[in-house]
């Protein structure tokens, strides 16, 4: 289907002998906000893993804006355009919040093999737009290994805004936050969405951010695809009902 | 065409020298498992418990005949004084640096290395130490071997044999085991980590002790072999596998026949050969060729 | 004005005790210094001092791998021997076997050609061991420096094996002891000044981001091997140019300046010193050199001496000299006095 950003076919991934991922398939239209949701383990995160090329696929394929990008490096699937935020902040923890942006802005720019220039002068105004953006112009020169864990979470959301990305993939970007933060979080993300024109696919547990911010929904459940559709239809479903049936209220 | 004589030779000593890298590369490997601690100075302790073995064989050697018999008490002796080292070493040193990043772990074992590379010089001078055992060669394959070969591969192999029996057939050989997958687990289940962690730094030493016991009247005893015999292991650990025994097996009998051997094809190139398998295993099986996927 | 101006104005102690702000007062301590040692009685100071700048700048190069990029590499010391090998072998074959001083514009000549060819080393021991990293990077970089050390020793015909080369005179005017001193002193500056530039430089960022997370910095698009890679021969070519220096320095090379006991000192300094700050490993290499110098007077044991100190560091201050002072100004900074600095409240903690 044209104006799909993201096609992928029968994706699957063992490992020694435990299937984790079995035969998924999504397509994911350009300029949407979609969620995959799913009980622990349900291979959430490792599908993300195999969309950026942390994981190979046994077989299946990955197609972005046209191009087969199926077992890509991470490092040419980050370039290609998807940019990812991990669910634990996986940042740099030496480096001030300024720094870490900065490094991912340098790194879309393609400045990092300059050697001569100074670092402090190059992409700024990118830098400050995405801190501001993300809310953490007010402590940008703290080290990012002593940033609040809502800080971190922020950071994280920075780092990969960095790249100019096309697609964002959000791995519960909710978690842990206060009703206030996932506010903020979310509203961010829409705005994302809305004005920038990114494409948002993210994991989350917390369903009243599935229901209110997601166009489609995606539910996996032990590494297969069970039902997909608008989170009403979703919700609906009675397969669906009894997954989540003493863990969560749909 | 060589000599059919030396070609037998060459593989009996290829499979003792392989051996001792088995013993040696057994223990550094399951120090690495399980402690994640990589001991640069693993062949330094082989050195020293080289220099101790010797000492004490001469020592009786004075008071009774020369002889064979007189290895067993030194290599008990060594074996036995080293382990009591290692469990010192293991208490007030590596224990410091479980939860410290690599370097700091990696530079506290070079340190050792200097310190008991040094120290072997400092007690025992410079002069090399040997082990003169008189024996007399025997006839196998239609060659006259020293019969002594037969003996380490047979103390080798036994050893070898002990070292999987225990881990994979005892309960502490599982706990053992266990601890490489996962520590947290282990320590969940009740079972103190620490005396696990000292038994095996303690057990590797001791095999690493007695594999200079049994090699003493072989090879001798020089300054700066640790440094040539820890990069044969490191080169066993990384063709073999890390956490392996079986991949260790194979490879350390791999490293000591081409090591062998090469010195009849290129006596200069010994290191270099081995080397290349090194640099061929890494480019195409990272993890060696019996190892499981890399630990990060 | 932009909160980040009254941060950057408003703290200078945190300034102070952060990487780059505790390196300029000991880095213009230590130029002031090094300038002014001639005025010292005799020659021996003179000779220290050089050698403290020639080793200094191989440790420094070392830890663009290490504190930098967080590796370590026990193999290093082989481009500085490449480096030393590559100066001393022309200079022998310009020299010839003519009775006069080599030439100024050979001297040059084999000089320059150190740190290419050291490089070059690099890039092809380099392509192999950074395709893995911590413990296997260790390990390679040991077995490549052992494998360099070994062909050195044994290509005779070419370098004169264990042998080694002497006779490695500069030209007359560098024959001086003094005028060699501040040429060497000029050389190592110039370097430490390129060598700032890079590390403060975009490249040098991401060098840090490696070492902080390597699996991030893959997902902001960057190829991290090859990143690696540029450094390693980058850093190469640094040792290079000290090894270089140290040929028409001690006047002969060996086969040792290979070996990983030489890659050993480079270790020890950036340790010595404190590895993650930029100039830590020269001032490592003065309180070394010193040591050495000193301590072999009295004793022949120098490994057993040195393994002990750097035992006793690596257990009670991995975060060397300069990580203990920057302690100590973190600590003090900890008191929020303003609104700015409550919001930062350094850790003290040596690892920065």
């Amino acid at each position: 289907m044209s104006g799909d950003i993201l096609v992928v076919q029968g994706l699957q991934k063992s490992f020694g002998g435990l299937r984790v991922t079995r035969d998924i398939s999504l397509n994911l239209a350009e300029g949407n906000r979609e969620a995959i949701i799913g009980p622990n383990g349900a291979g959430k995160s490792t599908f993300f893993n195999l969309l950026t090329g942390y994981h190979r696929p046994d077989s299946g394929t990955v197609t972005f804006e046209g191009k087969d990008i199926t077992g890509w490096t991470p490092h040419k699937v980050a370039r290609a355009g998807i940019a990812r935020a991990f669910q634990v902040s996986n940042i740099f923890v030496n480096m001030t919040a300024r720094e870490n942006v900065r490094a991912a802005v340098h790194a879309q720019l393609g400045e990092i093999y300059n050697i001569f220039g100074a670092a402090r002068a190059i992409g700024n105004e990118r830098t400050e737009e995405i801190l501001a953006l993300c809310g953490l112009a007010e402590r940008q020169n703290v080290l990012a290994g002593e940033l609040s864990q809502g800080d971190k979470k922020k950071l994280e959301l920075a780092l990969a805004l960095g790249g100019k990305p096309k697609l964002l993939l959000l791995d519960e970007p909710t978690a842990g936050m206060s009703l206030e933060e996932t506010r903020a979080t979310m509203e961010l993300v829409d705005r994302l969405n809305a004005e920038f024109g990114l494409t948002i696919l993210f994991t989350e547990h917390d369903m009243s951010v599935v229901f209110n911010h997601a166009q489609r929904v995606t539910l996996l459940h032990r590494g297969e695809i069970i039902v997909q559709g608008t989170p009403d239809e979703v919700r609906k479903d009675s397969t669906a009902q009894k997954i989540y049936l003493g863990e969560h209220e749909l | 065409m060589p000599d059919l004589n030396v070609i037998l030779l060459q593989l009996f000593a290829g499979l003792s020298r392989g051996m001792v890298l088995f013993l040696l590369s057994a223990g550094l490997s399951l120090i690495f498992g399980v402690m994640n601690v990589l001991n640069f100075a693993h062949a330094t302790f082989w050195l020293f418990a080289g220099y101790v073995t010797v000492t004490i064989y001469s020592y009786l050697a004075e008071m009774f005949e020369p002889g064979f018999v007189l290895l067993v008490p030194a290599v008990i002796g060594a074996t036995a004084l080293m382990v009591v080292l290692g469990l010192v070493v293991e208490r007030f040193l590596i224990r410091r640096m479980y939860n410290r990043e690599l370097p700091e772990q990696l530079l506290l074992t070079f340190a050792l290395v200097l310190i008991i590379g040094d120290g072997i010089k400092l007690i025992w001078g410079v002069q090399n130490r040997r082990i003169f055992l008189p024996v007399t060669p025997v006839e196998a394959f239609g060659v006259f071997i020293n019969p002594y070969y037969f003996f380490i591969i047979g103390a080798g192999l036994t050893v070898a044999i002990g070292l999987w029996a225990f881990l994979h057939l005892t309960k502490y050989g599982k706990i053992v085991r266990a601890a490489v997958f996962s520590r947290d687990m282990v320590s969940a289940l009740g079972i103190p980590i620490p005396m696990i962690y000292a038994g095996v730094f303690a057990a590797g030493i001791g095999i690493a002790a007695f594999a200079a016991g049994i090699f003493s009247p072989l090879l001798p005893m020089a300054l700066g072999t640790d440094i040539a015999i820890i990069i044969q292991c490191f080169a066993v650990v990384v063709i073999g596998g890390f956490g392996s025994i079986l991949g260790t097996f194979v490879a350390s009998l791999l490293v000591g026949i081409v090591y062998s051997f090469s010195i009849l094809i290129w006596p200069d190139g010994a290191l270099a050969i081995i080397f290349l398998i090194v640099i061929a295993v890494l480019i195409w099986r990272p993890w060696g060729l019996f190892g499981t996927e890399l630990r990060t | 004005m932009t909160p980040r101006d009254s941060n950057v104005r408003a703290n200078w102690r945190i300034r102070l005790a952060t990487g780059d702000g505790l390196s300029l007062p000991v880095v213009l301590l230590l130029f002031v210094g090094f300038l002014l040692v001639p005025l010292l009685p005799g020659r021996f100071w003179i000779i220290v001092a050089t050698e403290i700048l020639i080793l200094g700048l191989f440790a420094m190069s070392f830890n663009l791998l290490h504190g930098y990029m967080g590796q370590i590499s026990f193999g290093h010391a082989a481009f500085f021997g490449i480096g030393a090998y590559a100066t001393g072998l022309l200079m022998r074959y310009f020299k010839g076997t003519g009775a006069g001083d080599l030439g100024y514009f050979e001297f040059f000549f084999s000089l320059l050609a150190g740190p290419p060819v050291a490089a070059l080393g690099a890039l092809v021991v380099g392509f192999f061991c950074v395709r893995l990293t911590g413990i296997y990077f260790a390990i390679l970089t040991l077995a490549f420096g052992e494998l360099l050390y070994y062909i050195v020793f044994s290509w005779y015909s070419f370098t004169k094996g264990d042998d080694g080369v002497q006779g490695l005179l500069p030209p007359a005017l560098f024959q001086n002891a003094i005028n060699f001193y501040y040429f060497t002193l000029l050389v190592v500056a110039l370097a430490v000044c390129l060598m700032w530039r890079i590390v403060n430089s975009p490249f040098g960022y991401i060098l840090r981001t490696i070492r902080d997370n390597q699996r991030r910095t893959a997902f902001l698009g960057i190829n991290v091997r090859a990143h690696m890679l540029a450094n390693f021969v980058i850093a190469g070519a640094f040792a290079g140019v000290a090894g270089a220096l140290w040929g028409p320095f001690q006047r002969s090379i060996a086969p040792g300046l290979l070996g990983w006991e030489q890659s050993g000192i480079a270790v020890f300094m950036a340790l010595i010193g404190g590895a993650k700050l930029f100039i830590g490993p020269m001032l490592g290499s003065v309180v070394y050199t010193f040591l050495h110098a000193w301590v072999t007077i009295y004793t022949v044991y120098w490994p057993l001496t040195i393994g002990l100190i750097i035992l006793a560091i690596v257990i009670f201050a991995p975060g060397g000299l300069l990580g203990l002072v920057k302690e100590r100004l973190g600590a003090r900074s900890k008191r929020p006095t303003s609104p700015e600095q409550s919001a930062a409240t350094p850790e003290t903690g040596g690892a920065q």
